[in-house]
């Protein structure tokens, strides 16, 4: 494992009090928090300040911490014969804990700490990941192999999606996560859903939405027209006289096949240009009928308002 | 390497049909039960209606996992901005309202035609 120099990632002097330590985190967690930061380096730097703060903010961590020699920056370090005496069946795996990690597992830690040669069960990190699937797949469930960044290496996990699931859905995988250590349990794999987004349908919560055109004539004559589904092209009867706006539902046509529907959302389209029969037809049409869609009432202008004489 | 398949069974989904108890949301989210406790008392966190009326030990209430996520946020924005546990009860309520007024975004913009949504102010 490497050294670093908690006093150096927080900028404060070794004889720092907690305050000043405190201060000093708190300027470089709002300056480099990755949520916050869009410096390319900011995770790391975020990190290396709330590793040193972790320690230097408790008194017995830090005491130890200050009892290591003192070295330069990613000097190679090797811990205390004592430690390596404590842990020589995880001594192997020392290059990917931290410093932090190290002293809570020598009971260092302050809390819970069980002796040099009963160390604290560490329990495996929980990992949080978000995988993005087709609304296809998420209406017929399906198998996905993704890789989690774990501390022991990239690890290959094969995870069935259940059909019917939709967008922000999270579901916990216990014990794929993190392996613990000394006897503490393993972390849990976090996976949140979020589906890609379609051509065609946008989902809301189950249900799936699309935009229906009709011309004018299907709208006013009805008709069945075939409309896409996520399992194939059905057809849909229009009713006569449908007005823009309306919704046609399909019954179990969304995302989960038992309780979510398909909507079209019905718009009309004129024809872009008109021949000569179609204005003809057109002309007739607007001469014939009485039909007026406009049904505001439409006042006559007032004349000028003129104040009355008291 | 070859994947570690995953069977059904170990899913546990985050939502309004699985519950925890208090504890158990404790080891979720990385958040004691006295802090748990603690966010119940300024009223940022609610257990599902009792069944018995009488069970007024919060160890005993039971949680919608739903509140798993928000929860493992505040729980890390508390680890890294080293919070309190009253402000991390300010973070919960605005994070369920994000997550609300997402829902209800994305709820709109499946009735919106694309063309429409572009021309909306404030959604792209």
């Amino acid at each position: 494992m490497h050294y670093k120099d908690y006093y150096a990632a927080l900028g404060i002097p070794k004889n720092a009090d907690l305050d000043q330590i405190k201060k000093a985190y708190r300027q470089l967690a709002h300056a480099y928090h990755p949520d916050v930061s869009k410096a390319p380096d900011a995770e790391a730097r975020f990190k290396d300040a709330a590793q040193a703060y972790a320690t230097l903010k408790d008194p017995v961590k830090r005491a130890a911490y200050d009892q290591l020699e003192p070295l330069a920056p990613n000097t190679e370090f090797t811990p205390p014969p004592q430690w390596q005496e404590d842990h020589s069946d995880t001594w192997h795996s020392f290059e990917y804990m931290d410093l932090d990690e190290l002293m809570a597992a020598m009971g260092k830690g302050g809390k819970g700490a069980h002796g040099p040669h009963s160390p604290m069960p560490i329990n495996g990190r929980d990992y949080e990941n978000t995988v993005h699937i087709s609304l296809e797949d998420a209406r017929r469930g399906t198998a996905l192999t993704i890789e989690v960044a774990a501390t022991e290496g990239q690890r290959t996990l094969q995870v069935a999606i259940p059909p019917g699931v939709r967008e922000g859905q999270r579901v916990r995988l216990r014990g794929q996560g993190g392996h613990g250590r000394h006897g503490g349990g393993n972390g849990d794999l976090y996976l949140r859903i979020a589906l890609k987004t379609h051509p065609v349908f946008r989902p809301d919560r189950h249900d799936l939405y699309f935009d229906l055109f009709l011309s004018p004539w299907e709208a006013a004559l009805g008709a069945e027209v075939q409309v896409p589904t996520l399992d194939g092209a059905v057809l849909l009867t229009v009713p006569s006289g449908t007005p823009a706006g309306r919704t046609l539902r399909l019954r179990g046509r969304g995302l989960a096949k038992d309780h979510s529907d398909l909507f079209a959302l019905v718009h009309i389209a004129n024809p872009p240009t008109l021949n000569s029969q179609e204005r003809k037809l057109y002309q007739e049409l607007a001469s014939t009928s009485a039909f007026n869609p406009r049904s505001f009432p439409l006042e006559t202008p007032h004349a000028p308002h003129t104040p009355h004489a008291h | 390497m070859h994947p570690t398949p995953l069977m059904p069974t170990e899913w546990i989904w985050s939502d309004s049909s699985e519950t925890l108890t208090l504890h158990e949301l404790s080891l979720c989210c990385g958040l004691t039960d006295a802090d748990l406790n603690e966010l119940m008392d300024y009223s940022a966190l609610a257990p599902l209606a009792p069944v018995a009326p009488l069970v007024s030990d919060a160890t005993v209430c039971a949680f919608s996992s739903e509140w798993i996520a928000p929860l493992r946020v505040a729980s890390r924005l508390r680890v890294d901005f080293d919070l309190e546990v009253f402000a991390i009860a300010i973070v919960l309520g605005h994070l369920n309202r994000i997550e609300t007024l997402e829902r209800e975004v994305l709820s709109l913009k499946a009735r919106l035609r694309p063309a429409q949504q572009s021309q909306s102010v404030g959604l792209e």
